[in-house]
């Protein structure tokens, strides 16, 4: 197993709850201007390489999901910016640019100290 | 005292919304890029135009009330809303409409998409 992607939740917006109610996570780095952050699930990324790509999986502590679709501007946007929209809404297309989809689940709780992973299988 | 001009920005190929006319004030003199990897040419450009100040987002902040116009590159979700949220005039680089939970925010003369360096011109 080759891990592209790991990182440490840090802070939460308080409009996160807003974001989980539509079934999206939206993550961005520990550089993030101010105002983004009431919203947004603040991390600070310990590792990072490769592209994420479908079928690779994103964990969020001990909840593994396989990923069904990555939007075109995806990856820029996680080894730029540690910004990641993760959307529950099992679409095999992303509807937007910045998504990377999973399977319609209800999203895990996200704490200060969560550990987000992203993994492929070898 | 600088000497601000204006510049009409249209959307770009697919894009969306707009056009915004930009013209920063003494009170509104910044030009935002908020795209990471430094000032945007599309922020660059508008400022070179406006007499605005280009300014990247990523390295501090400034309060939304002194942002002239943010440049961003948002895919479609997050910073698409923020801005607009707070009255901000917004130009994305990525040809996106309006979606998630602060797409009610998101109005024709708050956001432009798709937005190239030929769509910005001298108002």
């Amino acid at each position: 197993m080759t891990v592209l992607y790991s990182s440490t939740v840090t802070e939460i917006g308080e409009l996160v709850p807003t974001f989980v109610a539509e079934g999206m996570l939206v993550f961005f780095g520990e550089g993030a201007p101010e105002e983004l952050k009431t919203f947004c699930i603040i991390h600070r990324v310990e590792h990072k390489e490769g592209q994420v790509k479908p079928g690779d999986r994103v964990s969020i502590d001990d909840h593994s999901f396989e990923v069904l679709a990555v939007g075109s501007v995806a990856n820029d946007n996680l080894y730029n910016l540690g910004h990641l929209n993760l959307k529950a809404d099992g679409n095999n297309e992303a509807d937007l640019p910045g998504d990377v989809c999973i399977a319609q689940v209800e999203l895990p709780e996200i704490t200060i100290g969560t550990k987000l992973e992203i993994t492929r299988s070898n | 005292m600088a000497d601000y001009k204006a510049v009409k920005i249209d959307k770009g190929p697919g894009g969306w919304g707009g056009p915004l006319t930009i013209k920063p004030t003494a009170d509104r003199p910044y030009i935002y890029s908020v795209t990471g990897g430094g000032i945007h040419p599309l922020a660059a450009r508008i400022a070179e135009l406006t007499g605005g100040e280009a300014f990247d987002g990523f390295s501090s902040s400034k309060p939304f009330d002194q942002i002239a116009v943010a440049v961003i590159d948002c895919g479609g979700t997050a910073r698409i809303g923020v801005y607009p949220m707070k009255k901000v005039p917004t130009v994305d680089i990525h040809a996106t409409s309006p979606a998630g939970p602060l797409a009610m925010f998101i109005t024709e003369d708050l956001l432009v998409t798709g937005v190239k360096l030929d769509n910005i011109n001298p108002a």
